[in-house]
């Protein structure tokens, strides 16, 4: 078997490696001192580290394709009856596959980067570009030695066991984990450009605006690869529900949660010169969470302490986040101090006021999960005893933390900057809480006595009154060219509220699905029929079908309303070639008002257990997430200002 | 301006509409509770591990869902099931970590940070910096503040 697509990989990441050394050589060189390093030589190697990547990440996607069980990787999660499509997405099934796309995505943003950086004399730019290399450098360098997966079999094995079954049964294998990377390594660039700061010893605006548009598109990408996420274990994973406070997901979660903090704490810098150092803070810590979240996922060390040393990816992990953690704060407390930002906010009653309690609850909530996500991992390392950490106590901690964020959100972008009288904010707020109040008040009156479902009601509807109130006020003509005019020429504001819109959603969806779900478990033989939300199911007949990697069973469950059918519910049970265990998947009815939820609990051929669930305005979770992350896209959107600027400036000096 | 009968109008009318939701959930509050679902939504599945025996549709959590049912059927109490099955798997079996022996420190954890995150909020805003005569160095960067003020790109995003 041919052995040229192993050596193009490992080529491939030898040439990213030995390009991120020397970008890191040259950037802090040209940060040091401009004229000592030229332009081009910079945006070469830039380049040159991305081309690793590329030729690398072709590589592993081309042995997958070619069944070149030569390459240990394709030995490991490919199997040749695996389907074109989950053949292509396997290259980011397992360990290695996933650095690889890693470093992909990190020479990507770093070429990026270099692009932007148009001269030598963009000290912070060169700087960041160092920065990137030294990362960089360190990813590549994993992908080269301890999770090489370019390793050449001596005996290639004829045939491999395939990906993990949960990997290879739905479509949102290829859109969540690139999603997710996209976020979580393009994190980095913030934290390039605040190092870079550090350095130069250079606070200001400059740095915040290039971090905090990198933070834009991170936080975006993140938001939709957490949402997706959610979406695929509601789709795939048969328990019914979508987010199991799970170490997994909580290593997504806690640098969204520090991110969002950043984004809008770098408003009252931009806007008010405050808050510089807490600022730096926000970046290194975000950055520094992506790592330990790689680490505490990749290492398997929540599943135990002692899986740890298995493979050296998770102490070289361990050591990077340690590295970047300690060199970020020990520069940060060297130059942070002559950077702090003067001024301090006036009152409380302000603008920058309520981004405060927003800053505060989010920390304070990534720091809850943070420590719920860990504690068992450090009680298992210094005692030996085994404890959970769970859904009762992040549920205990998440909803009032979450309530009091959402409070925040409906007043703060309404409130005014320095000083709120309670004049102003009855102006702005009088219809928002009149609306607001009267959602709750039909809601009572309506039946619905939950606390919960009626208080959320409340902020969601206040905070969504209070957004179409400003648009209203502040458009010049009630026309659709005028309002369209002013959300494309505003875009971090209505970026920003078209986030909370779809932050509204998400709340009204959770709190519905969970407040008003029914549940319910049947046991049906063929033939017999249960009653459930309003429906009549009954079970009709198994059906086998035999696929190039797997036999999947199915039972018809069809679901009649009166005589009429509305649904034939297809849960399935799938037997992998070489997998011991079947896999269920579960038949999910999704509609704008509820969805039906269909899940095997057991299958035979005249009987069937089933776990049905039916969860009111479930589907508006994934459309509010959506709504999230195209906010933020939104707000990035515009051609940075500097641009136009400079160009202006240009034709005036030619002038 | 507007008049002040319409200020007064809606403030009343927003009392009487927080009124009705404040006592109508007050009078009628709470979600029905389902004790056997609470209870095994504190405990973890050993099979799956990720989620609790009410979420886990594994052979073990049904069984071990019997068991909160019979046990509640036979008229024990909540701690009574949970020390049960405490006792059978270990305190890794509880999902919700008790405020006592080893997860004890995750609660005391967990809630200073709260305390002194929120005491630290207070402390800042109640703290009047006193004024002082601006210093050389302060003017110094008062004029270098206002120097990048004229050089400095504004940054997009507005009201």
């Amino acid at each position: 078997m041919s052995t040229v697509l192993p050596a193009a990989g490992w080529s491939g990441a030898m040439l990213g490696l030995a390009a991120s050394i020397v970008l890191a050589l040259l950037g802090f060189r040209a940060q040091r001192n401009p004229g000592r390093v030229r332009h081009a030589r910079l945006r070469v190697t830039a380049w040159c580290m991305f081309g690793g990547g590329v030729l690398s990440m072709s590589a592993l996607v081309g042995a997958l394709l070619t069944d070149n069980f030569a390459m240990s990787y394709v030995a490991e999660v490919h199997s040749r009856s695996t389907p074109l499509f989950f053949t292509i997405t396997s290259a980011w099934a397992s360990l290695g596959g996933s650095l690889v796309l890693w470093t992909l995505v990190l020479a990507g943003y770093t070429a990026v980067v270099a692009r932007q950086v148009r001269s030598v004399e963009d000290r912070l730019g060169t700087g960041a570009l160092g920065v990137m290399g030294v990362v960089g450098t360190f990813f590549f360098g994993l992908v080269t030695t301890v999770a090489n997966p370019f390793t050449i079999m001596a005996n290639p094995p004829a045939d491999g066991p395939g990906a993990n079954p949960l990997l290879r049964d739905h479509i949102m294998v290829a859109f969540h984990p690139p999603m997710l990377y996209l976020g979580f390594v393009g994190f980095t660039v913030p934290f390039a450009f605040a190092m870079s700061a550090l350095l130069l010893r250079r606070g200001g605006v400059d740095w915040l605006r290039r971090s905090r548009r990198a933070g834009l598109v991170a936080w975006s990408f993140l938001t939709g690869g957490l949402v997706l996420g959610a979406w695929w274990s509601y789709e795939v994973l048969g328990w019914g529900g979508y987010w199991a406070w799970d170490p997994v997901e909580n290593a997504a979660l806690i640098p969204w949660l520090v991110a969002t903090a950043f984004l809008h704490s770098a408003v009252v810098q931009v806007k008010r010169g405050m808050l510089q150092s807490w600022n730096f803070v926000l970046v290194l810590a975000t950055f520094a969470l992506t790592i330990l979240g790689t680490f505490l996922t990749r290492s398997s060390v929540v599943v135990s302490v002692h899986s740890f040393s298995q493979s050296a990816v998770g102490p070289a992990l361990l050591g990077f986040f340690v590295l970047v953690l300690g060199g970020g704060f020990t520069l940060f407390a060297l130059r942070g101090e002559r950077m702090a930002s003067q001024s301090r906010p006036e009152r409380l009653a302000s603008r920058e006021g309520v981004f405060l309690v927003n800053n505060l609850l989010l920390t304070v909530f990534a720091f809850v999960v943070l420590t719920g996500t860990v504690y068992p991992v450090l009680v298992e390392a210094v005692t030996g005893a085994q404890v959970s950490v769970g859904r009762p106590f992040f549920d205990r901690m998440a909803v009032p933390l979450s309530l009091g964020l959402l409070l925040a959100m409906g007043i703060g972008p309404f409130t005014p900057y320095r000083h709120a009288t309670l004049g102003v904010m009855w102006t702005r707020l009088r219809v928002p809480l009149l609306t607001a109040s009267s959602a709750a008040a039909a809601m009572v009156l309506a039946g619905v006595r939950d606390p919960g479902v009626v208080l959320v009601m409340f902020l969601v509807t206040g905070s969504v009154a209070a957004t179409v109130r400003q648009l209203v006020v502040t458009v010049p003509q009630p026309r659709p060219a005028a309002v369209w005019r002013l959300l494309r020429s505003q875009r971090a504001y209505w970026g920003g509220q078209l986030a909370h819109l779809g932050v509204a959603v998400v709340a009204l969806a959770i709190v519905s699905s969970s407040a008003f779900a029914q549940r319910a478990t049947v046991t049906l033989d063929r033939g017999a029929s249960a009653e459930f939300a309003g429906y009549s199911l009954t079970f009709e007949k198994t059906e086998r079908h035999e696929l190039s990697d797997r036999t999947s069973t199915d039972a018809h469950i069809v679901l009649r309303q009166g005589d009429r059918v509305v649904r034939v519910a297809e849960p399935r049970l799938n037997a992998f070639a070489g997998r011991p265990q079947a896999v269920g998947q579960p038949s999910v009815w999704p509609g704008a008002a509820q969805d039906v939820y269909v899940a095997l609990g057991a299958l035979e051929d005249d009987r069937v257990v089933l776990n049905l669930y039916r969860y009111p305005l479930m589907s508006w979770l994934w459309a509010g997430g959506a709504l999230v992350a195209a906010g933020g896209f939104w707000a990035v959107s515009g051609r940075p200002r500097r641009k136009t600027e400079e160009a202006a400036a240009e034709v005036v000096a030619r002038a | 301006m507007r008049r002040p009968s319409i200020r007064w109008g809606s403030g009343l009318l927003l009392v009487v509409l927080l009124a009705v939701a404040v006592i109508g959930v007050a009078v009628g509050g709470g979600r029905a509770t389902d004790r056997a679902y609470e209870l095994e939504q504190r405990l973890r599945c050993p099979v799956c591990k990720s989620v609790s025996i009410a979420d886990s549709p594994s052979d073990t959590a049904q069984a071990m869902r019997q068991v909160v049912r019979d046990q509640i059927a036979a008229g024990r109490t909540d701690d009574q099931i949970i020390d049960h099955f405490r006792a059978r798997y270990g305190g890794w079996v509880l999902l919700d970590p008790p405020m006592s022996g080893s997860t004890l420190a995750l609660w005391i954890v967990s809630l200073v940070v709260v305390a002194s995150g929120t005491t630290w909020f207070v402390l800042r805003w109640t703290r009047r910096p006193e004024p002082r005569e601006p210093s050389t160095e302060d003017r110094e960067m008062v004029a270098a503040a206002l120097e990048e003020i004229r050089m400095r790109d504004p940054i997009e995003e507005q009201p």
